[in-house]
C-alpha cells in the first residue's frame, strides 16, 4: 500500500507570497555561507538534505486530497482517492499520465464530508472529462450528488456538471458494513463535525492498513466514545488524522469548530496501538516555520507520554509519500 | 491514582499523585468536581491543583482540567495549576495549556 498526499491544508488553500519565498531563499543562503556549488544538482541536493524542511521546502497549501495505492495498478486495480479539495487538480493530472500508461480509468473517491475545501477540487479534475473515465464517488452522506451539481451551478462555476464527460456515480455506504471496492475492504466511522463527516478504513489484501480521519472533533463532554475511535484506529499501519489545532485552542476559542488536536491524535493512536500518525489538515495561517515546530512537539509529546511501542510521528506535506 | 485535598490559606489545595491517562481520567475529573465544589464553599473561592506528585498526564486529563474550569469560572472559583515537574512542564507547553491556565513554580506563587 502507497499513500500519496496531494492535499493537506485544512479549510482554504494558501500559497507563499513573495516575501515568504524572500525569507526561505534569504535563511538558504545564510545557511550556505561559505559553500560553492559545483553545479545545479550539488546545489538541489544540499537543499534536500542540509536545509530545514521550513526552509529548503514547504509543506504546501492544497487542501485536502489523499491517494491510496493498493493492489496491483499494472493488473487493472483502479484509482483510490479520499475527498477532492484544490490538491486533486494534481492528483487529476498525474492520474492523466498514468492512464495513458496503461492504468484503468476507474476512479473510487471516499468522501470525508462535503464542505468546500474538501469539493472545491472536482470542477479542476480533468478526469472528468474523459468520456472512457468511471468515476464513483462513495460518502457516508446522501447529499453528496447535490453538494456536487451546486458547485458546477452557473453562479458559481461555467462549466456544467452535466457537461462533464465520463460516467459518474454516487453511492452511499453505511457505518458497520465492511465494503470490498477495488484492492480493498473499506469501514467507515461517523465523526463529529457540522452535517457530520466520515472516517475511512481501508485495508488491502496483504493486511496493510490506512485510516483516513480528517475534520473530526472529539469532544470533551464524550471522552467515553472514544473507546470506539481506539477500535476503528487499531493496530493501523497509518492514520491520517486532523491535527489542525493545539489542544487549547480546540477546547476554548476554537471549540465546536469540528476540528482536533496534535495530542489527543497522538492519544488516540497510543490507544490503538496504530504504528505511524500522520499530521494532516494543517491551520492554513501556520507558516511552515510554524507546521514544522508544531511537528517536532508532537513528536516530544509522543515521547513524554508513550507506553508501550513508538508511534512514528509524520507530519503530511503535499508531494509526500508513505510506503506501507 | 492517590488524592488529598487540604484547605491552606483559606484556599483549597487539590494534591493528585501518579499519573492521570485513559485509566484514571475519570477518577481526576470526579475528584476535580469535587475540590471545585470544596473551594467554592471555601474563604478564598481558590483552587491550586498542586501538580508536583503527577507524572505526567495524557488528553484526557487535560480536557478534564478545562472541564474542572468552567465549574470553577461558574462558580466564582480561580484555579491555578502549581509545582508541575520538568515533564508536566513540556505537556503544558506542548498543548498550549500553560495560555489557558496560571502556573506556578510553587504554592505560595499560586496564593
Amino acid at each position: 500500500m502507497l499513500v500519496r498526499f496531494w492535499g493537506t491544508r485544512g479549510s482554504l488553500p494558501v500559497a507563499p507570497n513573495a516575501a515568504i519565498i524572500q525569507e526561505k531563499v534569504a535563511n538558504a543562503l545564510l545557511a550556505a555561507s561559505g559553500r560553492s556549488f559545483a553545479d545545479l544538482d550539488e546545489a538541489r541536493n544540499f537543499a534536500r538534505d542540509e536545509l530545514d524542511f521550513a526552509t529548503g521546502s514547504t509543506f504546501g497549501g492544497s487542501t485536502t486530497c489523499v491517494e491510496i495505492e493498493a493492489g496491483d495498478p499494472d493488473a487493472g486495480d483502479p484509482f483510490i482517492v479520499c475527498d477532492m479539495g484544490s490538491g486533486l487538480r494534481g492528483f487529476g493530472l498525474d492520474a492523466m499520465r498514468r492512464c495513458a500508461g496503461g492504468h484503468a480509468r476507474v476512479y473510487h473517491f471516499f468522501m470525508s464530508h462535503l464542505h468546500w475545501d474538501h469539493i472545491m477540487g472536482f470542477p479542476f479534475f480533468v478526469p472528468a472529462f474523459d468520456p472512457n473515465a468511471h468515476i464513483i464517488i462513495h460518502a457516508g452522506h446522501a447529499d453528496a450528488e447535490t453538494a456536487l451539481r451546486r458547485q458546477q451551478e452557473e453562479i458559481s462555476f461555467p462549466v456544467a456538471f452535466d457537461w462533464l464527460r465520463a460516467k459518474i456515480e454516487f453511492v452511499t455506504l453505511k457505518p458497520g458494513e465492511t465494503y470490498q471496492i477495488g484492492a480493498v475492504q473499506v469501514e467507515l466511522m461517523e465523526q463529529h463535525h457540522s452535517h457530520s463527516s466520515f472516517g475511512y478504513r481501508f485495508t488491502d489484501s496483504g493486511g496493510k492498513v490506512t485510516v483516513f480521519s480528517t475534520d473530526s472533533e472529539h469532544k470533551m463532554e464524550k471522552m467515553d466514545g472514544e473507546a470506539d475511535v481506539e477500535h476503528f484506529f487499531r493496530a493501523a499501519d497509518l492514520v491520517v488524522c486532523d491535527t489542525m489545532y493545539s489542544l487549547a485552542d480546540s477546547v476554548s476559542m476554537k471549540e465546536d469548530w469540528g476540528h482536533s488536536s496534535n495530542i489527543v491524535a497522538i492519544d488516540l493512536c497510543h490507544g490503538a496501538k496504530a504504528q505511524r500518525l500522520a499530521l494532516f489538515h494543517h491551520e492554513p495561517v501556520y507558516s511552515d516555520a510554524d507546521i514544522a515546530r508544531m511537528h517536532a512537539e508532537s513528536i516530544r509529546y509522543e515521547e513524554l507520554t508513550r507506553e508501550a511501542v513508538a508511534l512514528e510521528v509524520l507530519c503530511a506535506y503535499d508531494g509526500l509519500e508513505v510506503t506501507l | 491514582m492517590q488524592w488529598s485535598s487540604t484547605e491552606w490559606q483559606g484556599c483549597v489545595v487539590a494534591s493528585p499523585d501518579g499519573r492521570v491517562d485513559e485509566a484514571t481520567a475519570e477518577a481526576f475529573a470526579e475528584h476535580l468536581a469535587s475540590s471545585v465544589a470544596l473551594a467554592a464553599a471555601s474563604e478564598g473561592r481558590k483552587l491550586v491543583v498542586d501538580f508536583a506528585g503527577l507524572d505526567y498526564m495524557s488528553s484526557r486529563g487535560l480536557r478534564a482540567l478545562t472541564l474542572a474550569k468552567r465549574q470553577a469560572d461558574a462558580a466564582g472559583v480561580t484555579m491555578t495549576l502549581a509545582r508541575p515537574n520538568e515533564v508536566m512542564k513540556e505537556i503544558l507547553a506542548i498543548s498550549r495549556y500553560d495560555k489557558l491556565f496560571a502556573v506556578t513554580d510553587s504554592l505560595e506563587g499560586a496564593l
